[in-house]
């Protein structure tokens, strides 16, 4: 795969002006300069204090401005993701928009069965296949939490599922430094060394600290394991408003943005300029129903913050698309991650995760992935807008025309339809009158769907991978399972 | 029910603090008797609170503020109660399971508990076996709330009822469990006394356990 060129919209959503933006940013560096806060990772304290922050008695540590600036300084405002070949396949930053699935969920809807059930390894290898085949999915997370194994060395299970099942770049979860860095031994091993790897990193690893305020010894361990590797890793707290973070969407954002500048001083005094991706979660505590919700409107209007908040700090971002808090294949699937993946490409989003979440981050779905990946691709046709140098005005062809003709075999509409954009083509949604969508079965979106997440099943998977690499893989998987019994 | 009740009730659910002081010391002075105060006034303002929320009238932190309104009350009607009224349903200890750092659901669950008149330790997240049997022990407490929000966390559940066991604890106290990943079937499996899906079930459960 290649990076074909970025996606970037020509139509821009920004209603942030600058002086709000100052603001936010000054709340966020003040809230690091006078509240701090707490950080469980020895080594990640003894460089913070070296470099000028502070550690009083409680144990709270304090960021001067002055040391978020320079990190600032040092950080890229892009970084590439590479596939398993080693070819360039993502640019991140800027406006440019990725998609792809998030990770861990517990509960599948079967796309065979129809049946909610757990999930389990298959289901991540699945989840790849179909992502694999999917032209507007550009990354993949494991989409499944493979309740059939044992706790131990799950994740470098997972990652080695997915390594087999698509060559698209991957985005990692891991538990501790350990099973991360067996991760990115095999990730070297692949590319045919860590040098390799750091010239073209194959996976970015998602980190979290823990709202409000709290930076435990794995996330700064796993943050400091990718700054020394050149793997670039997203520090994303997920605050959620009302409880972990305030309940405003200023305060929310404010406090998001200190957790993951924390973040970003220590991972750049570790490694200036190593790739570092910000980013806040949006979501917000629903008071009824004491939900996560992703997709509560409060939840978007964070989400417009914290996008243009990143835009301005020239960072790249770690967004979210192609989600729903729903729990069927339904209206409101649809709805939902309409406006959110519409949102995101809006936005100029770089790395849009989570497509296929539904139920507050406990199911998934491969109708729900084949779905966000239509929406895309017609909405990639709608924000590439109309370019101004070829406004294909056409006054020759209604002079040709003139009253009463038609067009249907004009050569301008044969010129557009053959040479120039064309028609955009639907591979899901309707465009049948009634008596042939009838003739064909009556068969709706989700059906539609599913049917083409089982057809990209049938067809061929990746080429294998090489058996060296692989026995190589399982070793590192024994010795962690011996260090982790 | 009388007005005076009414007031209680409507302090309660209101959740400010203040009203529920002043409508308590009123149904005193107006010679209610304390037995009733607390039964037909306090508790049934959280019992009325507790349904609200069920129905989706209020949201989840009115139900704190109530439960901190009702404290008041309480204690300015305590010293009125006869002997041997205890003002708590139970000790609790609770927290999230070591290596787990999840702890929402958790906080909620101990707030819907101390609403409900249990008292609650909350020991955090990221809490080992070993300081969960302490607590156990230290605070006497008939019941312990595990919550585990991750697979890999899960494990550390069985751990704990070792421990206690092991300690020739188990005996003493009542375990419950709950979590996104937790289920019924599970919590049979490591022989736990009580699962919960949500909060509001977690305080019919406990009760029934307590
Ligand atoms: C004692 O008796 C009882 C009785 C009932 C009990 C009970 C105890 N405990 C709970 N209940 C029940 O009653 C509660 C109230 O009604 C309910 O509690 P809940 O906790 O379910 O509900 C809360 C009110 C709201 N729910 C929540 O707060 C959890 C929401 C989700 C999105 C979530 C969050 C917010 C977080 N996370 Co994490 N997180 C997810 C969650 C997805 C989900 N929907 O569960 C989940 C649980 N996380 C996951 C993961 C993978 C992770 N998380 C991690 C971190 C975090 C944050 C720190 C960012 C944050 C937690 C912040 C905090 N202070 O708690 C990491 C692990 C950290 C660690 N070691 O613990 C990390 C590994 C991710 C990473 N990149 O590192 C997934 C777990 C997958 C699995 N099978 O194990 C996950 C399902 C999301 C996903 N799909 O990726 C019931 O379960």
């Amino acid at each position: 795969m290649r990076d074909r060129t970025p996606f970037e919209p020509v139509i821009q959503l920004r209603h942030l002006s600058d002086d709000t933006k100052q603001r936010i940013f000054d709340a966020a560096l003040q809230v690091l300069a006078d509240v701090g806060a707490s950080v469980s990772h020895p080594e990640g304290v003894e460089l913070l204090v070296r470099s000028g922050c502070t550690l009083d008695d409680s144990g709270l540590l304090r960021v001067p401005p002055s040391a978020v600036e320079r990190a600032l300084s040092t950080v890229p405002s892009s970084f590439a993701l590479y596939d398993r070949s080693g070819s360039q396949a993502m640019t991140l930053g800027g406006n440019n928009v990725y998609f792809g699935t998030g990770s861990d969920l517990m509960w599948q809807y079967d796309v065979e069965t129809g049946e909610h059930r757990p999930s389990g390894l298959d289901d991540i290898a699945r989840v790849a296949r179909v992502c694999d085949g999917l032209p507007n999915i550009d990354f993949v997370m494991s989409g499944a939490y493979p309740t059939d194994l044992g706790p131990q060395g799950v994740y470098l299970a997972t990652f080695l599922t997915m390594m087999r099942n698509t060559t698209k770049p991957l985005v990692l979860v891991a538990e501790n430094e350990v099973d991360l860095g067996a991760i990115i031994d095999t990730a070297a091993d692949l590319r045919g060394g860590a040098e390799r790897l750091r010239e073209a990193p194959y996976l970015l690893a998602y980190v979290e600290p823990v709202s409000p305020l709290l930076h435990p010894r794995e996330s700064i361990a796993k943050l400091l394991l990718c700054a020394d590797a050149g793997v670039p890793v997203a520090y994303v707290p997920a605050p959620l408003a009302g409880a972990t973070s305030p309940i405003s969407s200023g305060g929310h954002v404010v406090q998001g943005m200190a957790e993951c500048l924390l973040g970003l001083v220590v991972h750049q005094l570790r490694a200036p300029g190593a790739p570092f991706m910000f980013g806040v979660n949006q979501g917000s505590l629903d008071m009824v129903s004491g939900q996560p919700s992703y997709t509560a409107i409060e939840s978007f209007m964070n989400y417009l913050t914290i996008v243009e908040m990143a835009k301005w700090l020239r960072l790249p971002n770690w967004g979210i698309s192609g989600c729903t808090d729903s729990q069927a294949i339904d209206a409101q699937l649809g709805l939902e991650v309409a406006e959110l993946t519409l949102l995101s490409m809006l936005l100029g989003s770089n790395l849009n995760h989570d497509v296929g979440f539904m139920g507050f981050g406990l199911t998934g779905s491969l109708e729900e992935i084949v779905i966000t990946d239509e929406f895309v691709s017609m909405n990639k046709k709608l924000l590439s807008g109309v370019p101004a140098e070829d406004l294909d005005l056409a006054v020759e062809a209604i002079a040709g025309v003139g009253p009463k003709g038609h067009y249907l075999g004009h050569p301008h509409t044969r010129a557009h339809l053959r040479k120039g954009p064309g028609q955009w083509r639907p591979g899901l949604l309707n465009r049948d009158n009634r008596d042939r969508w009838v003739e064909a079965g009556s068969v709706d979106l989700r059906e539609k769907a599913r049917r083409k997440a089982l057809a990209i099943l049938q067809t061929d998977p990746p080429a294998p991978l090489d058996p060296g690499l692989l026995q190589r893989a399982d070793a590192r998987m024994n010795t962690l399972r011996r260090e982790t019994v | 029910m009388t007005d005076i009740m009414k007031d209680i009730i409507a302090a309660v659910i209101d959740g400010e603090p203040g009203p529920v002081t002043t409508a308590v010391s009123a149904a005193l002075e107006a010679g209610e008797d304390p037995e009733s105060i607390l039964n037909d006034g306090l508790t049934a303002g959280m019992t009325a609170v507790g349904e609200m929320l069920d129905q989706g009238e209020i949201f989840i932190p009115d139900v704190l503020w109530a439960a901190e309104a009702m404290q008041e009350g309480l204690a300015v009607l305590l010293p009125h109660l006869a002997h041997g009224v205890s003002r708590s349903a139970g000790t609790v200890v609770i927290g999230t399971v070591q290596g787990d750092v999840h702890d929402i659901g958790k906080n909620l669950v101990g707030l819907m508990l101390s609403g409900a008149g249990f008292e609650v330790r909350d020991l955090g997240h990221d809490v080992a076996p070993e300081a969960f049997v302490d607590s156990v022990a230290h605070n006497g407490a008939g019941l312990l709330g595990m919550s585990a929000m991750l697979t890999t966390t899960m494990p550390a559940m069985t751990r704990t009822l070792e421990l206690l066991r092991a300690r020739g604890m188990r005996e003493k106290v009542h375990v419950l469990v709950g979590g996104a990943p937790v289920t019924q079937g599970y919590a049979d499996k490591i022989g736990a006394d009580g699962w919960a899906i949500d909060a509001t079930r977690a305080v019919v459960v406990a009760k029934e356990l307590a």
